[in-house]
């Protein structure tokens, strides 16, 4: 046998095959690319700027973001595994035939296992050489646009290339395209000679009466409105057991749906032949190019619907599946306002005494253009303090009102506010001062309401500056005193160090007395200019930590505050929007795939159609048709389900005060919608271009014989 | 007589077919083959596996180009042809049918026989009428809304000839029209076209090697080594089809036994 005498040739063969496998498919061949694309990005996620960043201010989030990593990892591994087993099957049963010539030249078994082996482990070693560097260069790219986006460029890049990621990603791609090759080689070496040289079954189902399509159809339908009504109207998100009923339905609702297509595409070849039978001859000569092939185009939907319902279904779940991910993962990620009411850089806890003093001492205190006390404390002079405040005008007053969600939160808060901790005017002047906010006038007998930002909402606050606009008369330990002006809500500190529910701002004198001089100091500081000059903020507050660390003082810095916000949006967004992109990737690789391989086995019907006059033109615009209704479908019901999904998923994930902003976060959404259409009109033209490629083969060889 | 106002519908000049090259491996699939179809003839070629019928019939459906000679259709040189003038030819000058059916799978008997017209973009209307008279003259109105795969092969053939037909080609090609049918359908299919040729004038060429199907035809070309040896005429009407048949057989009988002068 001349492979088994001539090494060369072997080696030729394989050389050749691979090659010719790469041109037929390369739309696989592009998504083993994506694959290792996704693995390197997952695993090196670690190496991007923003994490590194984040690594130091919110270490504990990002190391449990990076323990979630291999789990993604895993995932991907596993989804990936599924989309190169599918593709790999069609590209084996296409060349069934050339393995049965091989054999019948009389080549053995485990040689031909060798050779497909050598094939399958050329073009995975040629995938990984052009892929990884791709990644590489795309993880880069990421690294500093998100770097960027949210404001690091400053730090100072640092190259996201990491050995181990490239490593784990050449393992991961070898080892899930070891396994699908096994299987499916197996399965190939296994068949009889006469079965793989068969030509390819036409493969003709047993027709059901219409009537069991479009019952189908509906029953899809009906089960899928009730998925999404469940979802969106909340019911699914309260209990486990009311979410899996949705699940089901849903998984229920989209087999069924596809399954019942049928019906549809049968509807619209028959209406195909009727509209021809009644258009007039004139304009149908016009419009030949519409009309030209419309029945064959749906008769081939058709059976493609009938033959891979089920793979069609699971495109659209993931097509639907990427369009919630992205489009909540960019919602969340803009929702995210980090940077608003930003005032204080530092606040430095009371733990240590003298904060000033040491500051002074390392020539620290000039880095900064203001540095003031806020002096925070509990009522002291009575034994009661657990009730030494009430404010039954306020609490009336609030009872008096129609009723709405903001008034329960209210009085709910508000009941507990028995004991509230008091605050210097002259510290939160300052504090106002600084975020040039105009400051609050006190007299004896009066007091503020301060309420952390944390605790109210925009509806909150003004339900209760309508209160305090009557000046209310309160009781603070047995004396009447005076609530007036409008709720504060400037933050304390800088971060988390105190977050107080409900305060009451005094002044001086009265502060003094009701905390009996024992109370907490908070040292504020904004830094100045000379410190911030030339650099961004962030970096100035990077480079200030450093100082305060060897000065061993403990402080919290904007840095905190920013960088924990900054890990949910940059988290949140980054993993949605990659598995938004695996989803995608996934899905437009089985339906492209399967189009290609579909039309190959059909190769014989285009050539009748040759025979019978049709011209090049022709049969690639009716393939274009074809492609266009074939990611359509899943495409569009996506598209229109994730309206609902969109809506389902924000209704259960987000608190209840983000939901009334649903509208806004959908029409956030809309331009990834739009996205998501470009991405899939890139598809549909590689798809097309492959298809008259194949088409064209199918016009020349026959002729010049 | 009648056949004198008739003229050639088809001119086929010293056509050749070589494969190979210049080399010594060179085979003459057709080697200056030249003859003549009447308008409304039923034309048989004949000649045993490899002898270049099949190859004369795909240089005259334009299926692969000749070496040299010429083909011409009313005048029109098909070698020279490309593009949509080619697709025209194929789909609207000639009809073709094939031994085995080329029906596509999934599509209707009705949609299958009107497909060459919805390839070249002409309405329905004006074929009602004569997709009607088809389906009832072959025999195939219950079957016209039932898929191929629910259909007898001898139903399939007359739905393709049908699909060969709707377009009322110039000329039609049969290639082994009945090599896939039983004698039973085989006959039912021959009695079909025919009387289309005799009704409606059908120019027909056929490649058969089955005698039975050739002695439907009014003249017989033979063809070995891709040259035309031998033509039979029927003499019609003193000569019956069985006579005919008897002839066809004797010749066949002498091409068989190897003889280089058949006469």
């Amino acid at each position: 046998m001349f492979y088994e005498k001539s090494p060369g040739m072997f080696r030729t063969l394989v050389r050749r095959n691979s090659r010719r496998n790469r041109k037929e498919n390369s739309l696989f061949f592009l998504s083993l690319l994506i694959s290792i694309i996704a693995f390197y990005i997952v695993l090196s996620l670690s190496s991007q700027d923003v994490m590194l960043f984040l690594q130091k201010m919110e270490s504990d989030a990002v190391n449990k973001l990076m323990a979630m990593i291999p789990l993604f990892y895993g995932m991907t591994l596993i989804i990936l595994f599924f989309l190169i087993y599918y593709a790999g099957s069609f590209q084996m049963e296409r060349r069934s035939h050339e393995f049965g010539m091989y054999l019948m030249f009389g080549l053995r078994r485990p040689k031909l296992f060798l050779l497909l082996l050598a094939e399958d482990f050329s073009g995975s070693v040629l995938a990984l050489v052009i892929g990884i560097p791709v990644a590489v260069l795309i993880s880069e790219l990421t690294s500093l646009v998100t770097a960027k986006v949210v404001g690091l460029g400053i730090i100072g890049h640092q190259s996201s290339f990491s050995l181990r990621a490239v490593l784990w990603t050449a393992v991961g791609f070898l080892l899930i395209k070891s396994a699908a090759f096994l299987v499916l080689s197996g399965k190939i070496v296994r068949q009889e000679v006469g079965s793989l040289l068969l030509d390819t079954p036409k493969g003709v189902k047993k027709q059901k009466p219409a009537a069991v399509y479009l019952l189908s159809l509906l029953v899809g339908l009906v089960c899928l409105t009730a998925a999404f009504g469940m979802a969106a109207g909340g019911i699914s998100w309260s209990q486990i057991d009311k979410m899996g009923y949705t699940l089901a339905l849903g998984l229920l609702g989209t087999a069924f749906l596809f399954y019942g297509l049928r019906f549809a595409m049968d509807f619209l070849a028959r209406r195909g032949n009727r509209a021809s039978l009644s258009a007039d001859p004139r304009r149908v000569k016009e419009d030949c190019s519409f009309q030209n092939l419309q029945v064959f185009d749906f008769r081939q939907l058709e059976e493609t619907v009938i033959h891979h319902s089920g793979a069609m279904a699971v495109s659209f779940l993931l097509i639907l599946a990427a369009l919630c991910c992205f489009g909540s993962g960019v919602a969340i990620a803009r929702d995210n306002n980090w940077s608003k009411d930003h005032v204080l850089d530092y606040t430095f806890s009371d733990e240590a005494e003298n904060e000033k003093t040491v500051l002074a001492d390392r020539g620290l205190d000039t880095y900064f253009s203001s540095l003031f006390e806020m002096k925070v404390g509990h009522i002291r002079t009575t034994e009661d303090y657990e009730h030494a405040f009430q404010m039954e005008t306020v609490m009336d007053a609030l009872a008096g009102l129609p009723e709405s969600y903001a008034r329960e939160i209210l009085l709910n808060n508000l009941g507990y506010a028995t004991a509230p901790r008091l605050i210097s005017l002259t510290g939160y002047n300052m504090l106002l001062d600084a975020a040039g906010l105009p400051v609050l006038k006190l007299e004896k007998g009066e007091a503020g309401v301060y309420i952390d930002p944390e605790f109210t909402d925009d509806e909150r606050t003004r339900i209760l500056n309508e209160i305090l606009s009557k000046e209310p008369e309160a009781v603070l330990d047995g004396t009447a005193i005076r609530l007036t002006g409008e709720v504060q809500t400037t933050a304390l500190v800088t971060d988390r160090m105190l977050t107080l529910s409900f305060a009451l701002i005094l002044p001086d004198e009265q502060f003094e007395y009701y905390t009996q001089g024992d109370y907490s100091v908070y040292l504020n500081g904004i830094l100045g200019n000379e410190a911030v000059e030339g650099k961004s903020l962030l970096q100035a507050i990077s480079a200030m930590n450093q100082k305060l660390d060897e000065a061993g003082l403990p402080y919290e810095s904007y840095l905190q505050n920013m960088g924990r916000q900054l890990f949910y949006t940059v988290a949140s967004s980054y993993l949605t929007i990659y598995l938004a992109i695996i989803f995608l990737v996934v899905a437009n690789t089985v339906i492209g795939v399967q189009f290609l391989m579909g039309q190959q086995k059909a190769g014989r019907r285009y050539r009748t159609l040759v025979r019978l006059g049709a011209d090049y033109g022709t049969l690639c615009r009716s393939a274009a048709r074809q492609i266009n209704w074939y990611f359509g479908i899943p495409v569009v019901l996506a598209a229109i389900a994730s309206l609902f999904g969109e809506r389902a998923l924000l209704t259960g994930l987000l608190s209840f005060e983000m939901r009334e902003s649903i509208p806004e976060m959908i029409r956030l959404s809309v331009p990834m919608l739009l996205l998501l259409f470009a991405v899939e009109y890139l598809y549909i033209m590689l798809v097309r271009r492959t298809s008259a490629r194949y088409l064209l083969t199918l016009m020349e060889p026959e002729r010049e014989e | 007589m009648e056949n004198i106002r008739t003229e050639n519908i088809l001119e086929i000049d010293f056509l050749s077919k070589y494969y190979g090259g210049k080399s010594q491996n060179q085979t003459k699939a057709l080697d200056g083959v030249t003859f003549q179809v009447l308008e409304g003839e039923f034309l048989g070629i004949m000649g045993s596996s490899g002898s270049g019928k099949s190859t004369l019939l795909n240089c005259i459906a334009a299926v692969i180009r000749p070496t040299a000679g010429k083909i011409a259709l009313r005048g029109a040189q098909i070698q020279d042809m490309e593009g949509k003038e080619l697709a025209e030819y194929r789909g609207k000058k000639i009809g073709y049918l094939f031994q085995n059916f080329e029906l596509l799978d999934n599509l209707t008997g009705r949609e299958n026989i009107l497909l060459p017209l919805s390839l070249h973009g002409i309405s329905e209307k004006e074929s009602r009428e004569r997709l009607r008279q088809l389906a009832d003259y072959l025999e195939i109105a219950d079957v016209l809304d039932k898929f191929p795969a629910q259909m007898s092969g001898g139903q399939k053939q007359r739905v393709a000839a049908a699909r060969a037909l709707i377009m009322k080609p110039e000329l039609v090609l049969a290639d082994e029209p009945t090599g896939a049918l039983d004698s039973r359908n085989a006959k039912v299919l021959m009695e079909k076209l025919s009387g289309l040729n005799r009704d409606e004038n059908a120019t027909i060429l056929m490649v058969t090697h089955d005698s039975g199907a050739a002695s439907y035809c009014r003249r017989i070309l033979f063809i070995r080594d891709g040259r035309i040896i031998h033509e039979l005429r029927r003499d019609t009407p003193e000569e019956t089809q069985q006579m005919f048949h008897g002839r066809i057989l004797k010749v066949m009988a002498q091409m068989g036994g190897g003889s280089e002068n058949v006469l």
